[in-house]
């Protein structure tokens, strides 16, 4: 989602400069043309940063931030103070009241967007760990958060380290992935494990729950699965000790849903196990979509949980499909029945059997995966992926999205 | 969303709820569950007749009360989901561990 920025100056043609400067680079740029004005904006709509002239009549920038450092909803607000050059007295006292950093002028735009962006990166973590710690209460410290916000930064890094750039080659397969992220920290993961010459264990998931936690989920899964799967013997065997694993050390509310299967390039043969996560879709030599249904319990929830192991065989030209339901879930863009009070007021009007319609309207849906797949079986992996984003961006209208998504397309070569 | 909580015989909550469980909703969604909870009231049934959607968030709060209540001798069973929650409780196996019904009749004679 676009950050927004709040760019305040009495001088109208630099607010219009900053505003046509920054709109480019991606962010929402509102303006306030003076101090009084300013403050209200941010309290009736936090920004995610506000860029703020010291020089103002009536109410200065320093007014402007102490005021700002009062107010619960905005105290966590970065500022950046511009200040006119040489007014070495402004950058201290700005610091010192609390701004994140100062530009001066006359200033570069390149330099603008490059302070933007740096104060944004540090500080978007601690806006995405902050109900967390309203979670843990009123008595924690500055520095916490500030240890927080590094480990949260930590966490992203490895996740990123993790995730596999690029799909691995093997003979006779043509393996594509896609990785779309909606925050810093993905829910939803990958990864490729080489278990022997002939034979590949393959992870798609999706961690539910937000923030530190289901980032060190994610991360204590994707470990734990790359160790103990090599000390067993089946695909259910290996999601049932990950699922202990999860459901003993962490809470009931955070679990995740995820597929592991192996893929032995000699036998052609797909062994899987389904940990609560949306069917793979297998596109086969008869020209028709199979959904692999066999399922399992979700990751993390119950201790007791059991996994069946099912097996699926790859002919030439067959195309095996796992995705997150970040993209079965994609919105349509336009269509009459997406906002929640409008479905509302249709279902009272309308009977049930409408009901699948409107729902078949709102989301992308496996049907629709299933359709894009097969119009575009004939294609390789890394251009089936292509298609899949393209029919999304066509239906929901937007290459942006809300969810994480993820999508792993495995070829047989013909 | 809308959400409509009424304590019947037996001490039985029933919570219903009209609209997508999405977003905001769910955590309004699992702040009036513990509420229930903490006063107490651990016979809960979720009328769901009326939700079209629900996310993994909402689904994490099903998860967490049920095992709440299952602590203190209580229970949690669902009432009607519609075919999208339907789906999503069977792919992700919690239709084997959590009890659905179809009446209200019959959800109420689960606590019996």
């Amino acid at each position: 989602m676009a950050e927004t920025i709040l760019v305040v100056d009495d001088d109208l043609d630099i607010l219009e400069l900053l505003k046509m400067n920054l709109e480019p680079e991606g962010y929402n740029v509102r303006t306030a043309s003076d101090g009084e004005s300013a403050v209200q904006s941010a309290c009736t709509d936090p920004p995610d940063l506000i860029l703020l002239d010291v020089m103002m009549p009536h109410k200065d920038g320093f007014q402007v931030i102490e005021e700002l450092k009062d107010i619960e909803e905005t105290k966590s607000v970065p500022v950046i103070l511009v200040t006119a050059r040489g007014q070495t007295e402004d950058k201290v006292r700005g610091l010192d009241t609390g701004a994140d950093d100062y530009i001066t002028k006359p200033f570069d735009l390149r330099e603008v967007t490059a302070r933007v962006e740096a104060v944004l990166g540090r500080t978007r973590p601690i806006k995405y760990i902050n109900p967390l710690i309203r979670a843990m209460g009123e008595g924690f410290s500055e520095e916490g958060l500030e240890q927080l916000a590094g480990h949260l930064q930590a966490a992203a890094a490895i996740q990123k380290k993790l995730l596999p750039e690029q799909a691995p080659r093997l003979d006779g397969f043509d393996i594509a992935t896609l990785l779309q992220s909606s925050t810093s920290v993905s829910g939803d993961f990958y990864d490729f494990i080489p278990l022997s010459e002939t034979q590949i264990g393959i992870v798609l998931g999706d961690v539910k729950g937000n923030g530190i936690p289901a980032a060190l989920l994610m991360v204590m899964i994707r470990t734990a699965l790359r160790l103990l799967c090599h000390e067993e013997d089946t695909p259910a065997a290996s999601l049932k000790r990950i699922n202990d694993l999860v459901a003993r050390d962490t809470e009931a509310d955070l679990f995740a849903t995820m597929i592991y299967g192996i893929l032995d390039t000699e036998t052609s043969t797909f062994t899987y196990a389904n940990g609560g996560h949306c069917y793979p879709l297998h596109w086969n030599n008869a020209r028709s979509i199979e959904v692999l249904k066999v399922g399992g319990m979700l990751i993390g929830a119950f201790e007791e949980a059991t996994f069946t192991t099912g097996t699926c065989l790859l002919a030439p030209g067959d195309v095996l499909v796992f995705y997150t339901d970040g993209i079965t879930e994609t919105e349509a863009g336009d269509a009459p029945v997406s906002d929640g009070n409008h479905s509302e007021s249709m279902r009272s009007e309308q009977d049930d059997i409408h009901e699948d319609a409107i729902l078949t309207d709102i989301f992308y849906g496996s049907d629709r995966l299933a359709a894009c797949l097969s119009k575009n079986a004939a294609l390789s992996a890394s251009a089936l992926c292509k298609a899949v984003v393209s029919d999304l961006a066509r239906f929901s209208g937007s290459t942006q999205t809300r969810d994480d998504r993820a999508l792993i397309v495995i070829k047989r070569d013909v | 969303m809308n959400l409509d909580t009424t304590i019947g015989e037996e001490n039985i909550s029933t919570l219903h709820i009209e609209g997508k469980i999405l977003g905001n909703a769910s955590d309004a969604f699992r702040k009036e569950m513990e509420l229930q909870l903490q006063t107490g009231h651990d016979k809960l049934v979720v009328d769901l007749t009326n939700v079209p959607l629900i996310d993994s968030s909402a689904l994490g709060a099903i998860v967490t009360t049920l095992k709440s209540c299952q602590e203190s001798g209580g229970k949690l069973v669902l009432l009607n989901p519609q075919k999208a929650v339907q789906e999503v409780l069977e792919v992700t196996h919690l239709a084997t561990v959590i009890e659905i019904y179809d009446t209200e009749e019959s959800a109420r004679d689960a606590f019996m």
